[in-house]
């Protein structure tokens, strides 16, 4: 049953995301200025074809890549800052300077008074600009360690009052020792590692030479775990939660099969307790039986765990199965946002309609008919005027439109 | 219906350390001409065993246990390396699962494509210049046999008459062939560029007109275009429009007819590419004799009409006459030779049935009935019977197969004795070891002296027919075709392929594929490719040598919707156009709905259910086939999905029952204890469970199937 995260608590914010990777003298935009955000114990679901730039979103909100320009929200705190938008703002700004100053009259007498003028305005623009760069740019480098101090600080706060309120100088010995511990923790705590990703391929993602307890409890080894024995209880509950059995955890991964090894891709990513997930193609490798085993698995663990799961993938009808809200993308553009349900039944975009048009179903009589519209954007769209922008048609339902598009949407949205 | 491939009891297992692992269980199917055969399954259930045993690339490591693949009357799992190298790739292309695998990740895509191209070209011309010479120099002998030793002096004439000639026509066709077809794709580019005019875009509509203009006098022809002043002017202006422009001109900046410009040239190509061809066979003989005569004031159907009268009462009239004497004196001296091996295949048989073969004895006979058999084939006719052509290599391995397996059946043997009293014996110690006795491979002597024999047996009965058919022989037929078949060879060995066509066909082959820009992706390398533009490739190169049976083993896997879609409405589109016959591997039985026009659903080495797409989809009986349809979401699907618990059981160790038992939740006690035969529902619906014997309880499927199926109906019946 799908549900209403109308009320619910914002999680990750995305906003005006772009990555551009550079291809000789040319940039390829891969992400090309994408803006969602995803509610506490939701799943959005991306979809899109190959090559849109659907993997690269989920790649650069977990900073595998370095974002070119826009910022990542994540519980309030940002971490993902690009900079290319100030820069911009900048070069332009010189070069409306330039443009200014040469429209004055140079005789008159209030030449270089107006030029002073114009030219202090500019600077502290372009000051304000770099301000921001600076700013991005610590945030994008430092944001674990802001995570970590502010975690460090609420334990400060907490512990002070327990050991102000202890009674016997034991007690509070005892809390400052526990403070301590937990301070060490939260000194190595990464905000990041709240997010965890699922890979498409299980084969290429797991490590052969490891065993599955070595796969598993890797990040905690990282994050500073020494205690073998809570490493193994820990490994053991995961693989007992994603279906596996102990005995497992010695193996290595290529004495299973295809649905086990996607098992424990998931294992590796939950022992973190991530507040969110990115599911990055997690069913498209396996067999179709098997993937209504892990789709049943993430189900449950969405349930029993509250995760927020960002869910990429390109087979329309696990998505619409899967997710409660669905972003379209196209060429690196998001073209249609709404609720699954809502994108189903209206979907208004012409991408939207040929991706629907495209989905196969076990019914042969009605597959022998099926048309499968084409998109052709060149065909569809006259931007040469009007330039399109990402509006909201009806509530909740987000369309990349110009103006003339926006009202034929409503039209046909109120026709229906 | 034409059958165009036949697969008979296949079993194939795999020799490994553990022991032998039954990948595919005694199969049968066939395959009809332009139909697609969807086999569905888990992996593991050996859909790609069967498709590689098909492709003759099975792993090092499979043994064909029993079995026939029977394609154009050949058995592909008897026929040599040699003949199999024709046919792969060439008839039989396969698309595999993982495009990157059968790309080469240091060579560009466009060489990769145009590779194949330029080789087979080669080749091919090479061939059929080869042909060509044999076919008319037996010919040429044959004439002289019939017709006795004082005609060879002409005899030799007319073959050479008739060598030029065809060479000449071809040469003719294929220039025509060429410029006709550059007006073809002119005519589309133009009307592209039209289209981007009108549209006022300014993306490269410049690339587009100059490719355009620069082709338009190439299409110059009398039989295509006719160029005259008036369009020569058009296209110089268009010319010095195009030069006018900057690097990043607009369209305005062109001269202002351009459209109307267009619309006329669009007219001219439509109008000429509809005119009837003239008969180019009839064209080069008169050319060839009469090389002034000025043919371009003639309208086709006058020129068609007196190059046909000239070449028949020239030459092809008295050419088909002694020809037919030539064909049947060939004919006849290959019977006469057959009627005398009769006697010799029969006491063959007789010496196979001896209890022990002797090896010397053996290969000596099978030596001398191999060099008997080659002989008595009648080369000329190109009706020709595949029996013969393969009875040399299919006896030879049998009889090999014989004596090896005489060295190795003991030593096999030793081994499993030897193996298995060592597990006795740990047995009574009370010990529980931890490995499995490898199964004995024996081979079966008494069973390849039987398919010896029967490989006789096939022989003597295609000689019977022969020899009977006698009275049937139509020589005036076959000359016709054995002349239709030289015409062939003869465009073939006309038909040069450059670098550049191949390069143009490439680029097309990536655009009919849906590769955006394809003239830059030309010169790029596997790895700038994305997935799905990879595998839009490797169908590409599988589609370069036109064949005949397309087998695709997980196309689309790896692809999303959109590409899936269109590669799939793109494999549909090329069957009907080159009546191809598809198998087509997949898990999914969502793809297979639009494509398949049967479907067998295999489980562990097995096919479990076998019918046309609308019985198993709208009547599934087999519970594997459920519970796969059970476990794919559609867009209505809100409840928990049924998943199928488990995984497929161990081959090494086959179930005694229906392997598919032990995860089925309507098992049957009887499912675990006897193989269920197939049961047949109708004409051309077979399902292997015992579900359908009559005195099992009655069993429905999944609710979440029944809901489907009537959704389904409802659906069908509104639209209709």
């Amino acid at each position: 049953m799908k549900r209403n995260f109308d009320n619910a608590e914002t999680l990750i914010t995305v906003d005006n995301l772009c990555q551009f990777f550079k291809m000789g003298k040319r940039e390829l935009k891969a992400v090309n200025n994408v803006s969602f955000d995803i509610k506490k114990g939701e799943v959005f679901g991306l979809v899109g074809e190959s090559g849109c730039g659907k993997t690269t979103t989920g790649r650069t909100i977990i900073k595998l890549y370095n974002a070119t320009s826009g910022n990542v929200y994540f519980e309030g705190q940002r971490i993902v800052a690009g900079t290319r938008s100030y820069k911009e703002n900048i070069k332009q700004k010189r070069e409306e300077l330039k443009k200014a100053i040469e429209a004055l009259d140079k005789n008159s007498a209030e030449f270089s008074t107006e030029k002073a003028r114009l030219t202090a305005e500019a600077n502290a623009y372009i000051k304000a600009q770099r301000e921001e760069i600076k700013k991005a740019n610590y945030d994008q480098k430092n944001c674990d360690k802001v995570y970590a101090e502010k975690l460090q600080k609420e334990l400060h706060a907490k512990y002070e009052e327990l050991i102000n309120n202890a009674s016997t100088d034991e007690e509070k010995a005892n809390l400052k020792a526990e403070l301590d511990k937990e301070l060490k923790k939260a000194k190595r705590a990464k905000l990041v590692t709240k997010i965890q990703m699922i890979f498409q391929d299980p084969i290429a993602s797991l490590d052969p030479r490891m065993t599955v307890r070595e796969i598993i409890s890797e990040g905690l080894v990282i994050q500073g775990e020494k205690d073998k024995k809570v490493i193994d209880e820990k490994v053991f509950e995961m693989l007992e939660l994603v279906g596996l059995v102990r005995e497992h955890a010695g193996r290595y991964p290529h004495e299973f099969s295809g649905g086990q090894r996607q098992r424990i891709g998931v294992a590796r990513s939950i022992i973190m307790q991530p507040d969110m997930i990115i599911a990055d193609e997690p069913v498209s490798a396996l067999d179709v039986s098997i993937q209504a085993q892990v789709i049943n698995l993430l189900n449950e663990l969405r349930e029993k765990m509250g995760l927020t799961i960002l869910f990429i993938a390109h087979d329309l009808s696990v998505v619409k199965y899967f997710s409660d809200r669905i972003g379209v993308m196209y060429f690196g553009n998001m073209v249609e946002l709404a609720s699954s349900d809502e994108l189903f039944a209206h979907p208004l975009h012409p991408y939207t309609k040929s991706l629907l048009s495209a989905i196969p179903l076990p019914d042969p009589n009605y597959e022998k008919q099926r048309k499968r519209i084409v998109y052709n954007p060149i065909a569809e769209h006259d931007y040469s005027v009007n330039k399109p922008s990402m509006r909201e048609v009806a509530p909740n339902h987000f369309v990349y439109c110009n103006d003339a598009e926006f009202e034929k949407y409503q039209q046909q949205l109120q026709g229906k | 219906m034409d059958k165009k491939l036949q697969v008979n009891n296949l079993t194939i297992s795999f020799r490994t350390q553990a022991g032998k692992v039954q990948a595919v269980r005694d199969i049968s199917f066939d395959l009809e001409k332009g139909e697609t055969l969807a086999i569905v399954g888990e992996s593991g259930s050996g859909k790609s065993v069967t498709s590689k045993a098909i492709m003759g690339i099975s792993a090092v490591n499979a043994i064909v246990e029993s079995g026939e693949i029977i394609y154009d009357g050949k058995d592909l799992l008897k026929i040599s390396e040699e003949e199999m190298v024709k046919l792969r790739g060439d008839k039989i292309a396969m698309i595999f699962q993982d495009p990157m695998s059968s790309l080469n990740p240091i060579m560009r895509i466009g060489r990769q494509l145009t590779e194949a191209m330029l080789l087979k070209a080669k080749a091919s011309m090479r061939n059929a210049r080869t042909i060509f010479n044999a076919h008319l120099k037996l010919l040429n002998k044959n004439l002289d046999e019939a017709l006795g030793e004082s005609e060879k002096e002409n005899n030799r004439n007319i073959c050479k008459t008739f060598d030029e000639f065809c060479i000449n026509s071809a040469k003719l066709e294929s220039a025509y062939n060429k410029i006709h077809r550059t007006a073809v794709e002119l005519k589309l580019d133009l009307e592209h560029a039209l289209f981007l005019v009108s549209k006022n875009h300014e993306i490269d509509e410049r690339k587009v007109l100059k490719t355009a203009i620069t082709q338009m006098p190439l299409t110059a022809h009398p039989d295509i275009v006719v160029m005259t002043d008036e369009i020569k002017n058009d296209i110089e202006e268009l010319k010095a429009g195009l030069k006018s422009l900057g690097l990043f001109g607009k369209v305005d900046a062109l001269p202002g007819n351009t459209k109307e410009i267009l619309q006329k040239f669009v007219g001219i190509l439509e109008k000429a590419i509809d005119r009837p061809k003239p008969n180019y066979f009839t064209l080069g003989y008169y050319m060839l004799k009469n090389p002034d005569a000025n043919v371009d004031d003639l309208s086709i159907e006058d020129l068609t009409k007196l190059t046909r009268e000239f070449l028949d009462n020239d030459f092809m009239i008295d050419f088909i006459a002694k020809g037919e004497k030539a064909v049947a004196n060939s004919r006849q001296k290959s019977l006469d030779k057959k009627q005398a091996l009769l006697a010799q295949l029969e006491s063959a048989k007789e010496h196979f049935k001896a209890a022990e073969l002797d090896k010397k004895a053996t290969n000596g006979l099978i030596a001398q009935l191999s060099k008997g058999v080659e002989d008595a084939i009648d080369h000329l006719t190109i009706h020709k019977n595949n029996m013969e052509y393969i009875f040399r290599s299919s006896i030879k391995n049998e009889v090999n197969k014989y004596f090896t397996a005489i060295i190795n059946n003991p030593k096999e043997q030793k081994r499993f004795d030897k193996q298995t009293a060592k597990f006795n014996k740990l047995i009574e110690k009370g010990k529980q070891p931890d490995w499995k006795v490898v199964p004995a491979a024996l081979t079966d002597l008494e069973l390849v002296k039987a398919n010896a024999i029967r490989i006789i047996q096939n022989l003597i009965d295609s000689y019977n027919s022969d020899l009977s058919k006698d009275n049937v022989f139509d020589a005036h037929q076959e000359m016709v075709d054995l002349i239709d078949f030289l015409k062939e060879q003869a465009s073939a060995v006309v038909y040069k392929v450059t670098p550049k066509m191949a390069k143009a066909k490439a680029i097309k082959l990536m655009e009919e594929v849906g590769i955006p820009e394809p003239a830059i992706r030309y010169n790029q390398y596997p790895f700038e490719f994305s997935g799905g533009m990879r595998q839009r490739i490797v169908i590409a190169i599988a589609l370069a040598a036109n064949p005949d049976i397309l087998i695709c083993d997980e196309p689309t896997t790896a692809l999303d919707v959109t590409i899936q879609s269109q590669i799939l409405e793109l494999i549909n589109k090329i069957k009907v156009e080159r009546n191809l016959s598809v198998i087509f591997i997949t898990h999914d039985l969502g793809v297979v709905a639009n494509m398949a026009d049967r479907i067998a659903v295999m489980y562990a080495g097995k096919i479990v259910e076998y019918g046309t797409a609308e019985d198993v989809f709208y009547d599934p009986r087999h519970p594997y086939t459920w519970a796969l349809l059970a476990s794919m979401p559609d867009l209505d699907t809100d409840d928990k999905l049924d998943a199928i618990p488990g995984t497929p059981p161990n081959m090494i160790y086959p179930p005694k029952g229906d392997a598919f038992a032990a995860r089925n939740k309507y098992a049957l006690e009887i499912d675990f204890e006897v193989q269920p035969p197939m049961f047949k529902i109708s004409d051309t619906h077979y399902a292997a469970t015992w579900l359908l014997h009559p005195d099992a309880p009655k069993a429905q499927p999944p609710k979440i199937i029944l809901d489907r199926i009537a959704r389904m109906k409802n659906l069908n019946k509104e639209e209709n």
